[in-house]
């Protein structure tokens, strides 16, 4: 029956996969600038003939419905196009790209959820007490904060104020390094940015933590163990905490959706090459095959990460079944 | 655990450049904003072409700093007593980067063929040609249907390269292969170009110039951001910031680093002037007093010193003060006056309105990302305001400035020209009525269209002796001061930035456009 | 204790309650305290708070610091308001209606509340505004075309669990049409989590609007604190006070309203706060 769900999931994903393939198709051809003046005019040449020649290189003088069952057609077979402005199959750009912004949301994900759950299990201890309140005011405060504004306070201290971490890019330009040394390279840049990204659901994981840590606290088996003889370490590890991660695995699928299409900010202020700063090069200029690749291969993404949350919250919980 | 990263923060300390370069080879690293579309110098004349390409491509003549031609790849050349005949003789020794013999076929086809082609500024230039000839492989025969007396001028690198006929010849050249691996005679041959991360360049062995280049390798690295650029140069990671490279605003940083030497004389080859165009063919811009009372209305002063840091120099002719034939003595000058742009305007019948409005317009902008266009035109619109000018600044992309530029869908827009070393070169081309051409950008925009001026301009061009061409320029600095024939912003001074582990960085006027042959370690 | 009591017995609700009053005075004040406006350029750029006449500085063409960041306020809480206001609206009629009829009319809805938790919005909010042309209008659009389904959710999820409830049922037997019954019976008990709901959203909104300018997709004629630290994006490295600023106006209105959100949620459902 397991398996039944899961492949039930899976044709879903395709089904969203065509209609956000349709419905973004329609919505970035409304983006006005014609794609063969956007060429053109980088070729700093802008003449009708050549133009003309553009447009029929790539098919943009077919009707609409032509164009579309077109890109439908090569979508099928995995190939989404050709960027206009880099000249390359959109496939290989996002590709190259992709494991950077992966890379970077993994290491927030993990500074998130070890920092927020540390944080969450300390104030849950002693509700209300003046730490607990601290946690609480500091979430708000994550909250309330401008994920760019955050970048830029991290670039303005530990780069222009005190040259202690790389602000920019994922590896020092032109070092041409291998290896550990390398590694290093990359994990020295991926600080100040990780960090940025990871901040704002640090807060919601304490948050989170913190009530789910409180009500287990309460319910019986709980009490059980403290009855037992167990010390209240004992019992906040083994009992509280890993009945609170139910809600916390929910909340790891849910962030690792935002954090695949809202690293826009972020990878912007620290120039970190990833598929957040594509997008946005691709909506200045106008790149229409990018973006819609862009948007597709988000969407599998996010659908295939539903997916694994899903299974592991059943996976979690024994008492959830899926596809109630 | 907050701790522990922390410490981990302080001990991987922000490096100094500490590796050295692989195997001793000596490295320019330099940065590239953008990618460029390709690399094909006629077809698309950009700073970031004219920076690259300068390393790959030459022309027959080179610029020192009084201007003067002196030998490149032609060793010697004569000029006809009557200006109508030009003879080069090139030198025998040079070859291109693929190996095969550089001739005077090359120079007659780049001349002759491709540059008119694709090059606006050589279409200009060489249309004074009446045919070319080659008597042996290393002579080439200018014979002009009339004088242009700055003919040699238009040999300066980035105006005519050379480019090798074997490979474009008969070839679609906006098509052609080569765009993306271009082949040259200069210090520095094309080696590799991952787009979004470099361009490679390394050194020429058989560059003609046997002492040359003083470098082994060239990296043009991919650097999109100012702020990126300005940590670029100072860690160290990039040895030259080229023009508009480091933004105005922390020129003072780079000036305060005892690295770093900054050179303001780099472009004067170039006469850059930051101007502003109106739409003559629309009311109240087609009004000389309307033109004259905007100059008024905008201190350019404040604008250089405030807005740009002291970088520039306010301009008052459609010819630079550096460049030769320059004349202070007959310019109508515009001083700050925002009463008499009122008084202006209200003669001109351009009176305020209810709320106080004289006239609603558009400017388009430069889309530079927030630079020094951005804050100049922000200035340039709140001066405007004070004399009752309400403007909208139209914030768009490239492509789009090209097209409704070239279409002449704009009121107002802004942009930079440069001289190029001869005003029939760099400067005529906008106020010419025959450079009216419509869907063409960097053409007379304005639709300025003055007959005393046509005639001066041509007259000029074809002037033998030097006083003769003086005094036409002198009479047109004159009408075109008087008509306001363009906004005249301020003459653009750019920076040019290198570590100083290098030297013999710029050679003269046309400094990075003329390549880095000469360049070392200090 | 009424819901006006139960609100204001908290000290984060009134300080946040108190911190807004002072945003929007100072919002509504601004084109009387500085009458020329935050565009008008008083003198050398970049100098610092403190500086005669500059309470926080000059920026980087020598605009007045304070200026702006009065003006700013109007921006943010013009798009913050309307955005949500716009959003609400959507949210109300969609979520509404396929709540109260169900069948077809809620799966379509559900079917495209999925799809935007699946597309990243904020580039879609990016396509979004360059397609209406970066402005105030287009920022107010894009934001509330992204977050109407947050609103359709919670009113949707309202909608199926009141509809069947005994006083609709009444209200259908002595005759009431279903739009009168949505409009006087079940909307006024199904607003409370849509006011705390909202109250987030403004919140939100303001952060999402200071993105936009940041990234230079806002209105170019108008100034913002987003476009104020996206503009200072290289003058942070010779002047703090041009990122830090604005930045901490941001923070300070939207904790202010979070604040508010967490007391009208607590007003609104008395609960044994966790």
């Amino acid at each position: 029956m397991k398996l039944g769900y899961i492949a039930m999931r899976l044709v879903k994903t395709v089904l969203i996969t065509v209609a956000v393939v349709l419905l973004s198709f329609f919505l970035i051809r409304m983006v006005p600038g014609d794609a063969a003046t956007v060429m053109a005019g980088q070729a700093g040449y802008a003449d009708e003939a050549y133009m003309k020649g553009l447009r029929a290189e790539y098919g943009l003088d077919q009707p609409l419905p032509v164009q579309l069952w077109r890109y439908v057609e090569k979508v099928a077979q995995g190939d989404l196009g050709t960027s206009y402005v880099r000249r390359q199959p959109v496939v290989s750009v996002i590709l190259e790209r992709l494991p950077n912004t992966l890379l970077l949301n993994a290491f927030a994900l993990l500074v998130a959820a070890a920092g927020g759950i540390w944080l969450g299990s300390v104030a849950a201890r002693r509700p209300g007490s003046a730490g607990d309140s601290a946690v609480t005011v500091l979430a708000m405060l994550f909250y309330a904060v401008p994920q760019f504004w955050l970048g830029m306070m991290m670039v303005l201290v530990f780069a222009v104020w005190f040259h202690l971490l790389p602000p920019f890019g994922i590896e020092t330009m032109g070092s041409d390094l291998t290896g550990l040394a390398r590694l290093g390279d990359v994990a020295q840049h991926m600080i100040l940015p990780g960090v940025t990204l990871a901040l704002y659901f640090l807060a919601s994981y304490a948050r989170l933590t913190r009530t789910a840590m409180i009500d287990v606290a309460d319910q019986d088996f709980v009490k059980t163990a403290r009855a037992k003889g167990l010390t209240e370490r004992q019992v906040s590890r083994r009992h509280i905490l890993r009945n609170a991660l139910i809600p916390l695995v929910t909340y790891a699928g849910l962030q690792a959706s935002l954090l695949v299409g809202g690293s826009v900010l972020v990878e912007n202020v620290f120039s970190w090459p990833g598929i957040g700063t594509l997008a946005f090069q691709a909506v200045w200029s106008r790149d229409n095959p990018l973006l819609l690749g862009i948007f597709i291969v988000t969407a599998i993404l996010v659908s295939l990460f539903n997916l694994i949350t899903d299974i592991a919250y059943s996976l979690v919980d024994p008492r959830v079944e899926l596809g109630r | 655990m907050l701790d522990r990263r922390a410490v981990l923060g302080a001990a991987l300390a922000f490096p100094a450049q500490a590796w050295s370069a692989p195997g001793g080879r000596r490295i320019i690293n330099a940065m590239m904003f953008e990618d460029p579309a390709h690399l094909n110098y006629p077809l698309s004349n950009t700073r970031i072409m004219q920076e690259i390409c300068g390393n790959i491509n030459e022309s027959l003549l080179l610029f020192d700093w009084q201007f003067k031609p002196q030998p490149n790849l032609a060793d010697s050349f004569e000029t006809s007593r009557d200006g109508l005949r030009y003879v080069f003789h090139l030198r025998r020794d040079v070859v291109w980067h693929d190996g095969v013999p550089f001739t005077a076929k090359d120079v007659a086809f780049s001349c002759g063929v491709m540059l008119p082609q694709l090059n606006p500024r050589s279409r200009a230039s060489f249309s004074h040609i009446a045919s070319i000839k080659t008597p042996d492989p290393y002579t080439v025969e200018f014979q002009l249907n009339q004088p242009f007396n700055a003919f040699l001028l238009s040999f300066m690198a980035s105006s005519a390269p050379m480019m090798p006929a074997h490979i474009y010849e008969g070839t679609d050249f906006r098509t052609n292969p080569y765009n993306f691996k271009p082949v040259g005679t200069g210090p520095f041959k094309f080696a590799d170009w991952k787009r979004g991360q470099y361009i490679h360049l390394t050194r020429n062995d058989r560059y003609w110039r046997t002492n040359q280049p003083g470098m082994d390798e060239m990296y043009y690295r991919f650097c999109p951001t100012p702020e990126q650029r300005l940590v670029a140069m100072e860690t160290g990671a990039v040895d030259v910031a080229m023009a508009d490279d480091i933004d105005t605003v922390v020129t003072s940083r780079m000036l305060a680093n005892p690295n770093l030497a900054v050179r303001t004389d780099a472009y004067n080859g170039t006469g850059e002037i930051a101007i502003m165009e109106l739409n003559m063919r629309r009311w109240p811009f087609s009004d000389r007093r309307f033109r004259a009372a905007f100059l008024h209305a905008v201190d350019r002063e404040f604008l250089v010193k405030a807005i740009n840091f002291g970088q520039g120099k306010v301009a008052h002719s459609p010819i630079p003060s550096t460049a030769p034939y320059y004349d202070d003595k007959v310019l109508t000058k515009y001083p700050y006056d925002p009463a008499r742009a009122r008084a202006l305007l209200d003669e001109m019948g351009c009176k305020p309105k209810r709320g106080g409005v004289r006239h609603r317009f558009g400017i388009m902008m430069i889309p530079d990302g927030g630079g020094y266009w951005t804050r100049g035109m922000q200035y340039v619109k709140q001066a405007l305001t004070q004399v009752g000018l309400e403007v909208e600044l139209e914030a768009v992309d490239w492509p789009t400035q090209l097209r409704r530029s070239g279409n002449w869908e704009f009121d107002c827009d802004c942009n930079s020209y440069g001289e190029y070393g001869d005003p029939a070169i760099g400067t005529s081309r906008f106020y010419l009525s025959s450079n009216i051409r419509k869907g063409v950008p960097l053409t007379n925009l304005q639709g300025y269209v003055n007959p005393e001026v046509d005639r001066l301009f041509n007259q000029a061009s074809v002037a033998v002796s030097r006083a003769e061409a003086q005094a036409c320029y002198s009479r047109l600095q004159q009408i075109l001061t008087h008509d306001v024939a363009m906004l005249w912003l301020y003459e653009r001074k750019p920076v040019f930035i290198h570590n100083k582990r290098l030297k013999n960085v710029v050679m003269g006027p046309n400094g990075p456009s003329d390549g880095f042959g000469a360049t070392e370690l200090a | 204790m009424s819901f006006a009591r139960r609100f204001f017995a908290s000290p984060p609700a009134v300080f946040g309650f108190a911190v807004f009053l002072v945003v929007v005075a100072i919002a509504l004040a601004a084109p009387f305290l500085f009458a020329r406006g935050p565009l008008s350029i008083v003198g050398m750029p970049l100098l610092p708070p403190g500086s005669p006449g500059l309470l926080a500085g000059s920026d980087v063409i020598g605009r007045d610091m304070a200026v702006g960041l009065a003006y700013g306020a109007r921006i943010s809480l013009l798009v913050g308001i309307a955005s949500t206001c716009c959003a609400v609206g959507i949210g109300l009629l969609l979520g509404a209606t396929a709540g109260y009829y169900g069948g077809w009319l809620d799966d379509l809805l559900m079917r495209v509340t999925e799809f935007f938790q699946i597309i990243p919005t904020f580039v879609l909010l990016m396509v979004l505004v360059a397609f209406l042309q970066p402005s105030l209008g287009s920022a107010v659009i894009g934001i509330a075309l992204i977050t109407w389904p947050q609103v359709a959710r919670v009113v949707r999820g309202q909608f199926l669990s009141l509809r069947s409830r005994e006083f609709v049922e009444a209200a259908r037997v002595i005759g009431m049409g279903d739009v009168r019954i949505i409009v006087t019976q079940i909307l006024p008990n199904a607003l409370p989590p849509i006011v705390v709901v909202s109250s987030m959203m403004v919140g939100n909104a303001i952060l999402t609007e200071s993105a936009l300018s940041f990234l230079g997709l806002g209105d170019p004629n108008l100034m913002s604190w987003g476009s104020m630290i996206g503009g200072s994006r290289v003058a942070m490295w010779v002047a703090w006070w041009t990122t830090v600023l604005p930045g901490l106006c941001i923070v300070i209105t939207v904790l202010a309203l979070n604040f508010i959100g967490d007391g009208l949620n607590d007003a609104l459902n008395p609960r044994r706060r966790g």
